[in-house]
């Protein structure tokens, strides 16, 4: 059953895309929403779930998009605020036991994890891939 | 009368791939027997071939649509359980699907587990019985099964049964509306309708068919051209 769950992701960029695209062909029912149609050309031919074209602070959109059945959310937006956003309601409103989100403000993970949401931070993420790979050369 | 009706295997009709496939995906793990038909014709044809307990059937196809589909599977199926898939946003053709006996809907996007929980619903409706039936969602759904039957008037009985226990759902009114707009009885219907609203403002099959009811033209022509953005008006103009 672990191959059977509802997922919604807000955001259809390159990393909503990516995520949906894999999660997708895993076998899950994946839900896309994004505000601008033409961001569905990032989808894979393969990909098999839904897209919905709306903007996800509104909650009539994530009721649209049976938010409230889902397993999981995934925020990726290129804007933390609206990550911050859709993923709170996701929590409070439609009280979704998984919500995650990239935030790209690293002084901002504290108050997405006072919320209850796992946040991936792709600047502190980076960095610390930086940081090892220098230490791993080192200096001889 | 047949007692293993939820071994019958089902048949998923729609256009979409990704459709198909997710609700095949969602029923292979209740056990069933799965088939699809990309469209009306193929359906048809499926149909005639192999005695199915079940169909999964968008309304909107290419060529001969969901609605001509339930039609002819009515005349020489009775019996068949039939869900409607539905596009988010109106149901305008609940009422003319619900005359041929079909009154459940899932609309897209689906979670599988909501696939699954409504198709076991449909498939076990069977089981209840008349005499046994107590409380509000037992009455709604002998209703439903009676609606399948095409009885709507013992349907209407056991709505107005289901509200008698529940008065504060919203559905049950909804419900008890169409049916009534079914038997030509519009102003009650209207009435239900606005009973519900006043309910559960954000019932929005209620809304819809108030909207929907409230200019329906004198031949109840209804139209299957779903309005995308805005959702008020400029509904069942179509002839």
């Amino acid at each position: 059953m672990a191959n059977d769950l509802f997922i919604v992701i807000v955001g259809c960029g390159r990393l909503g895309s990516h995520l949906a695209n894999q999660l997708s062909r895993a076998g899950h029912s994946v839900v896309v929403v994004d505000t601008d149609e033409r961001a569905f050309g990032n989808l894979s031919p393969e990909y098999s779930g839904f897209r919905m074209e709306g903007d996800a602070t509104e909650i009539a959109v994530l009721k649209q998009a049976k938010v409230g059945k889902a397993d999981l959310l995934i925020a990726t937006t290129r804007d933390d605020n609206v990550n911050l956003m859709v993923a709170q309601v996701a929590k409070t409103e439609f009280g979704i036991q998984r919500v995650l989100a990239r935030v790209f403000e690293p002084q901002r993970e504290a108050v997405y994890q006072r919320l209850g949401v796992e946040t991936v931070c792709p600047t502190a993420v980076a960095a610390e891939l930086f940081l090892k790979s220098i230490a791993k050369e080192g200096p001889a | 009368m047949e007692a293993s009706l939820g071994k019958k295997p089902v048949l998923i009709v729609d256009d979409e791939k990704n459709i198909r496939l997710t609700l095949s995906q969602a029923l292979e793990t209740l056990q069933l027997e799965i088939d699809t038909a990309v469209n009306g014709e193929e359906a048809l044809a499926k149909l005639e071939a192999k005695r199915f307990g079940l169909i999964l059937l968008d309304l909107k196809m290419p060529g001969m649509d969901g609605m001509e589909v339930l039609r002819r599977v009515r005349e020489t199926r009775p019996d068949i359980k039939v869900i409607i898939i539905t596009a988010h946003g109106t149901i305008d053709s609940a009422v003319e699907a619900m005359k041929l006996g079909a009154v459940d809907f899932i609309q897209k996007p689906f979670a599988p587990k909501e696939i699954r929980e409504l198709a076991t619903k449909v498939l076990d409706r069977d089981n209840i019985s008349a005499e046994k039936a107590k409380g509000y969602a037992e009455h709604i759904e002998l209703a439903k099964k009676c609606i399948g039957d095409r009885e709507f008037d013992s349907a209407a009985e056991h709505v107005r049964q289901a509200i008698a226990a529940d008065p504060t759902k919203a559905e049950g009114l909804n419900l008890l509306g169409a049916l009534q707009e079914l038997g030509g009885n519009r102003l009650e219907a209207l009435k239900n309708y606005r009973a519900a609203i006043a309910l559960d403002p954000t019932y929005m099959p209620a809304t819809e068919n108030l909207n929907r009811a409230a200019n329906w033209s004198p031949k109840g022509d209804i139209t299957l051209d779903e309005p995308k953005a805005t959702d008020d008006q400029e509904e069942g103009k179509k002839a």
